[in-house]
């Protein structure tokens, strides 16, 4: 059995050929409608509203899992070209040119915020997780708060045996003035997010400036504290990548819904006034 | 300065039976089937008396027990005391009858009801169910409990069966070949059992030649020809001939029987030595005597690599290595000797086919057109060739391979394999599974990592399934379609031996609890009753596994290791 990493290109292709020309179709259906007089945004509205509630449906599709209504890959494929063809079906209904009503101003501002967040969230969900798994550590997101309140123990209790055996307080009180800060809780959010290394620079840097002040038994803690602070780092970055992961969601789902909403609402206006 | 001191683990510091006395040994000394054992020809460190009291105990079965079922795991042996039992040989009963669990696949209608049937509440048991199928019977010996049947009369009118009486001895196959048992015994009448476990029945094996004799010659004759039947280089040959290789094969024991015990602990050592701490079957470069058989467990294919081995692939129960080796040295090829060097991968009993039998019975074949000749030998020639693709690879190519070995994850026939790489750790898979399970996910979306792959502690199903040994109620099972390892939750008795025996982690014990969320408890102790959980790869749902099916990044597969190679062109996406 071969494993196949991901969406077999072909099919990938596939759906985005199959987008193209379904695009291209709607466009020349439009165009015959214009040209005998027709309101062609009749045509592309009715089929924009369509790919809208199909893609939207991935979102019923996560919840009845098991069902056998495809693998949830395939439903995620469909959503993200459906996703891309509605931008051009957006364009196509509105002729390329904003509405001139609010609700229609209104309408197109959460369209193209809600197809962002979609386009955001899709890049993310490529590059993040082999971010994450290049990270050496692997921590579940529910457990990050234990993680972490495990480690500043670990290093409080080093921070204590170092002043009990050397009888010096100089780890404990740059501890208390610094890198306590550090453990209280996850540091460094967004350069986690875009991936620079201030973090590790921060926490090297506050090991070299104390170093110089400690006999060889103090370092040997200090070495220690470090390693924890490196795995606290780690710890730290799979908290930012992960809290985007999840949390984008709670900004595309509510903006798509609040969308749909509308779309039903206009529909409505439609059918009533123009129709 | 205060030494800890501790007095040295001994073999039999936990006996197998609780309650066996001098007395039971003395008595156990008269039956017949043991007073002919020659106690003199055992050692003094491991004495007749002492396997008696430590590997053996005295088992009581009621009328309609069970005393072993059909497809049940077991690590020992009976012999029958006193009373009657009846073996089933055909229809063979229903699994309801034997404890198992029924497997239905939801309707279209059940499957959607789960959307809003779903509870709220975890582990929630509906406690009457248990009473309806009152199958278990307690008995005295602790964490013990037998299944009854409850209408003998009706089983003995609908099925063939036969007797076993008084020095009957049954199990020792599966026993030692940890293979599953290939029927169901019962208590015809109240009976006394002496139950030996596999280690003690190794020692009788061993140092007794009628045992030895006894075992070897019902193996033979019951289980040696359907496995040699079965290995495609033998399959052509007629009954005589075949007969005449089992009556040659030489049986063979590597490593441990109950490696899972030490599993943990050797997991926690480097493991830079791999293959070097292992017992050797054959090494690379050696004489090619025989061809090698896997029976029971697991052998890893090595080769050596700079200071270290270089692990190829493993060998499974019905796999065999040397065919290739043999036929070149046949043909004249000088200095042929073996390309890989084979090891207990835990425990391996291995099948050694000796080089003169194989060549009067294959290789003086191997040259004509006869049916069933060429296939045999077209796939010997593939066979050599894959391997050798093996040897070839680079060692970036195998280290998924090497890793999953390491790990034994090859016993896994539907390990979850995550590719990190994909994963966007949304929790899709576990919230599917749950969905699938009445609000309980029945795995950990967390585990073993390499690279970019994780082994996420869900239950493989595994090909040598340690947690279905020992069992008292044959709740966890193999299901007979499909062959997933399932728990028969109603006949469960919570005494975590099968969570205890995983060396995996992947099984759960859980309390339960009734409608309204309160633990149900024993009422001799106020204990939470527990029970055991994992995944059943969703054998009821009509999509299949859930998690799989659920994941909208294609990053979860269920995959056998050995049949696993890595697509890496399709990565783009």
């Amino acid at each position: 059995m071969k494993i196949h990493q991901g969406f077999s290109p072909a099919r990938v292709w596939g759906y985005l050929g199959f987008a193209a020309l379904f695009f291209l179709v709607t466009w020349a259906w439009t165009i015959q409608i214009d040209r005998a007089l027709g309101i062609p945004a009749f045509a592309s509205g009715c089929v924009l509203f369509g790919i809208l509630v199909f893609i939207a449906l991935f979102s019923m599709r996560k919840r009845l899992s098991f069902l056998p209504l495809a693998p949830a890959s395939r439903w995620f494929l469909l959503h993200s070209v459906g996703g891309f063809l509605v931008l051009f079906l957006f364009w196509l209904h509105t002729d390329g040119v904003g509405p001139k009503g609010f609700y229609g101003q209104l309408l197109t501002v959460l369209f193209y915020i809600t197809s962002l967040s979609g386009m955001a969230g899709l890049v993310m969900e490529k590059f993040y997780p082999r971010q994450l798994t290049c990270s050496g550590a692997e921590v579940i997101y529910e457990r990050i708060p234990g993680e972490l309140a495990e480690i500043r123990e670990q290093v409080e209790s080093q921070v204590l045996n170092c002043t009990e055996e050397t009888g010096s307080s100089t780890l404990a009180e740059h501890y208390l003035e610094t890198l306590k800060w550090y453990f209280q809780k996850p540091r460094f959010f967004m350069s986690n997010i875009f991936g620079s290394h201030l973090s590790q620079h921060w926490v090297r840097q506050q090991c070299m400036i104390l170093e110089r002040f400690l006999d060889e038994k103090e370092r040997a803690y200090l070495d220690r504290v470090y390693i924890l602070a490196e795995k606290k780092r780690k710890i730290d970055f799979h908290y930012a990548l992960q809290t985007l992961l999840k949390t984008w969601l709670l900004v595309h789902i509510p903006l798509a819904g609040a969308v749909m909403a509308m779309v039903f609402w206009h529909l409505i206006l439609i059918l009533v006034f123009f129709v | 300065m205060t030494v800890t001191t501790q007095v040295r683990p001994q073999r039999w510091d936990q006996p197998f039976g609780l309650f066996m006395t001098d007395q039971d040994v003395e008595r156990l000394l008269t039956v017949p089937e043991i007073s002919a054992i020659e106690e003199s020809k055992f050692p003094t460190h491991c004495p007749l008396k002492g396997i008696l009291k430590n590997d053996a105990r005295i088992v009581k079965y009621s009328a309609g027990d069970i005393v072993i079922r059909e497809g049940d795991y077991g690590n020992s042996a009976f012999l029958v005391l006193d009373g009657s039992l009846k073996v089933v040989l055909f229809p063979g009963l229903p699994g309801e009858m034997l404890g198992r669990r029924t497997i239905r696949k939801k309707s279209l209608w059940q499957a959607l009801k789960q959307l809003w049937n779903q509870r709220k509440i975890p582990e929630v048991r509906d406690v009457k169910r248990y009473g309806l199928q009152a199958l278990v019977r307690e008995t005295n010996d602790l964490g013990a409990a037998h299944v009854f049947l409850q209408d003998v009369p009706a089983i003995l009118d609908k099925n063939k069966t036969a007797s076993l009486g008084k020095g009957a001895l049954f199990g020792e196959l599966a026993a030692l070949g940890r293979t599953p048992r290939t029927a169901t015994i019962f208590a015809e009448t109240d009976a006394e059992l002496l139950e030996i476990r596999w280690q003690g029945l190794r020692e009788f094996r061993k140092y007794d030649q009628g045992w030895r004799r006894l075992i070897d010659k019902r193996y033979r004759a019951n289980a040696l020809n359907a496995h040699l039947r079965a290995t495609s280089i033998f399959s052509h040959l007629n009954d005589e001939d075949l007969q005449e290789v089992a009556d040659a094969t030489l049986f063979e024991t590597y490593g441990k029987f109950d490696w899972h015990l030490t599993y943990n602990k050797l997991q926690a050592q480097d493991k830079t030595q791999g293959a070097k701490d292992e017992p050797v079957i054959v090494h690379q470069g050696a004489y090619a005597d025989g061809i090698l058989m896997v029976r029971g467990g697991f052998a890893r294919v090595s080769i050596d690599r700079g200071n270290g081995q270089q692990t190829l692939t493993y060998l499974g129960a019905g796999d065999f290595y040397g065919a290739d080796e043999l036929f070149r040295a046949w043909q004249g090829d000088t200095n042929v000797g073996m390309r890989v060097t084979l090891t207990a991968l835990g425990y391996a009993e291995m099948l050694r086919v000796p080089s003169k039998i194989v060549e009067k019975h294959l290789f003086a074949h191997w040259s004509s057109k006869r049916d069933g000749v060429r296939e045999v030998v077209a796939q010997t020639s593939a066979e050599s060739r894959r391997l050798q693709d093996f040897i070839d690879r680079t060692l970036t190519d195998g280290a998924l391979m090497e890793w999953a070995v390491e790990d034994r994850f090859v016993n896994g026939t539907q390990a979850m394999l995550i590719n990190l790489d994909r994963c966007v750790r949304c929790d899709d898979c576990v919230r599917a599974c749950s969905a699938a399970h009445d609000g309980n996910p029945r795995f950990i979306r967390h585990g073993k990592t390499f690279e970019n792959w994780m082994v996420a502690n869900a239950c493989m199903h595994c090909a040598d399934p340690v947690c279905m040994i020992g069992c008292p109620t044959g709740a966890i099972h193999r299901s007979m379609s499909g062959g997933m390892v399932i728990i028969n939750d109603d006949t469960c008795i919570g005494c975590e031996t099968c969570a205890n025996s995983c060396p995996y982690s992947n099984i759960r014990m859980v309390s339960i609890r009734d409608e309204a969320g309160q633990f149900i408890t024993d009422p001799q102790n106020q204990k939470p009753i527990l029970k055991a959980t994992k995944c059943d790869l969703c054998a009821d749902q009509i999509s299949g596994p859930a998690c799989v099916f659920a994941c909208p990044h294609d990053a979860m597969r269920r995959v056998d290791f050995r049949e696993t190679e890595l697509d890496e062109n399709t990565s783009r996406f």
